[in-house]
């Protein structure tokens, strides 16, 4: 049983990090469906969550982040759009250890709603239902709808979500830090996130992806003047940088990212993680720093 | 010029800064009827509004919805000045040719989208060839259009490394100076593009447009 509010009374909760690029450093090809493997490759996709668990983590979430139906269309994979969710669940349950926790990842879809794009209400829906049943069903304890960029957009998974099962909900939106304050792609701010996602009752909420953990800080602080709910917070390690020797380094490094820690707790942060460029290695820093918060 | 027609020019130029569609063509449609030469519209209005758009985009005082509405508005107009332009025997100089796309191995294309969007407002011709597109089909569509610039887009620090690639192709096939070759993308920075000896780089999609320019009238012969 998945009690967040029992859980982040007792310990701010410690999500994983990238999936991304550990699934290339595990040898995903250029090019090829992150999802499809697991089908083809489930043993690589295991070892990445038994990482992150062995590194700290007190829940993962799957491999089915651009799991819905439109961009698994992209690889022309729509038609298995509930069984590679199901399996992303049922791989991820497999790995975990008792105590521990799996999240269903919901990611945005990477097209835009009308009159912007193309889509339809309608169409979204269609394109998030086949994936949130496919992650009930193999077996998540809660779902995280991450890394939106239209708060339309993240209401309509919500709503599939809402409608397909009583598990909890945590959503978070990705921000970028203008001149005039923080604000998704489509114009979104904090205050209407927050209000939306109350109005909607979801269990947590919060950020993620894009801004490093240092200018994730007063984010957290904002929202946290806003609601009362837990607040999620799962920076990028940073940009990321070319080296010469073809390797990829995110600028802000492993240990100015920690120390930036202690502030996104204090700011009000109960659900921490980490995004773009971050590991197992991080978790395990991460999972060090937070302890002395433990009551 | 007289008071109607400059009223008329104003509501134009406000109804692209607006992202007024329907607006923007009745009123560039109505700038032709009451005598207005198009080019100057086109050239004295609407490419200052459009400007103004990404300006106050790059800004953050509009976001991605207004960026889009003020580059739909600019299209209608465009289609109205243009249509008559060629009835009356003229013809608009093409601000340059542009093959765009997301490179090979990544299906992100919002910032593309955008990027072609912005070039097309601002009287570039563009051929946008989508997402996970073969390095060879770059290089054959630029060929066969003629084109100016190849436009990159990567959003993955995996698949920006064919960027580079890219441009090792054009440099075996004799092609490098064919073309000018623009990269762009959430991981790509203009060091890198210096690095991969690209012509030229954009952190957003108006400063991909200024890149743009800059590079099609370097490769007229122009000063920059």
């Amino acid at each position: 049983m998945f009690e967040l509010k029992k859980i982040i009374k007792e310990e701010i909760f410690l999500l994983d990090g990238a999936m991304g690029t550990e699934l290339i450093s595990s040898g995903l090809p250029q090019g090829h469906c992150p999802e499809g493997w697991n089908e083809e490759n489930p043993e690589a996709i295991a070892r990445i969550h038994q990482a992150y668990f062995e590194a700290g983590s007190r829940a993962v979430l799957t491999n089915s982040f651009g799991g819905n139906a439109i961009k698994l269309a992209a690889y022309s994979l729509q038609n298995k759009t509930y069984e590679l969710n199901f399996k992303a669940a049922t791989i991820a349950r497999s790995t975990c250890p008792e105590g521990r926790y799996v999240g269903g990842s919901v990611g945005p879809t990477g097209k835009f709603l009308k009159p912007m794009g193309e889509l339809s209400q309608d169409q979204l829906e269609q394109a998030f239902i086949p994936q949130i049943k496919g992650l009930v069903d193999g077996g998540v304890d809660f779902l995280l709808i991450e890394t939106q960029y239209d708060l339309r957009e993240a209401l309509v998974a919500l709503g599939v979500a809402r409608r397909e099962t009583s598990l909890p909900v945590l959503v978070t939106m990705t921000f970028n830090l203008t001149r005039r304050g923080y604000f998704t792609l489509m114009g979104n701010n904090p205050k209407e996130f927050v209000r939306v996602m109350e109005e909607n009752q979801v269990e947590a909420l919060g950020a993620n992806c894009t801004l490093n953990s240092r200018e994730m800080v007063s984010l957290i602080e904002e929202m946290h003047f806003l609601t009362r709910r837990p607040l999620i917070a799962q920076a990028n390690a940073g940009k990321p940088e070319v080296q010469p020797d073809g390797k990829v380094k995110y600028s802000q490094g492993i240990d100015e990212y920690v120390s930036y820690l202690p502030r996104l707790i204090a700011a009000g942060t109960r659900i921490i993680g980490g995004c773009c460029g971050t590991s197992p290695e991080y978790i395990k820093k991460m999972a060090e720093a937070i302890k002395i918060f433990y009551k | 010029m007289n008071s109607e027609q400059e009223k008329i020019l104003q509501e134009l130029s406000q109804a692209i800064i607006q992202g007024e569609v329907k607006a923007a063509r009745n009123l560039a449609e109505k700038s032709v009827a009451i005598g207005l030469s198009p080019l100057e519209v086109i050239q004295k209005n609407c490419v200052p509004a459009i400007e103004q758009v990404g300006r106050l985009w790059e800004n953050g005082d509009y976001f991605l919805p207004e960026l889009i509405a003020g580059a739909e508005a600019m299209k209608a107009a465009m289609s109205e000045l243009q249509a008559a332009l060629k009835a009356s025997g003229q013809v608009m100089a093409s601000a340059g040719k542009v093959v765009i796309g997301t490179i090979e191995g990544d299906i992100h294309d919002i910032g593309k989208n955008l990027v072609a969007a912005m070039l097309r407002a601002t009287g570039f011709e563009v051929i946008d060839l989508g997402a996970d597109v073969k390095l060879e089909k770059f290089i054959e569509t630029a060929l066969m259009e003629q084109a100016d610039i190849i436009a990159l887009s990567a959003l993955l620090t995996t698949t920006m490394l064919n960027q580079r690639k890219l441009i090792e192709m054009l440099v075996s096939q004799g092609l490098r100076n064919r073309f000018k070759v623009m990269v762009g993308g959430a991981p790509v920075s203009e060091r890198w593009a210096k690095e991969i000896g690209a012509d030229g780089y954009g952190e957003n999609a108006v400063q991909a447009v200024e890149a743009g320019r800059k590079l099609v009238n370097r490769k007229r012969g122009y000063d920059d």
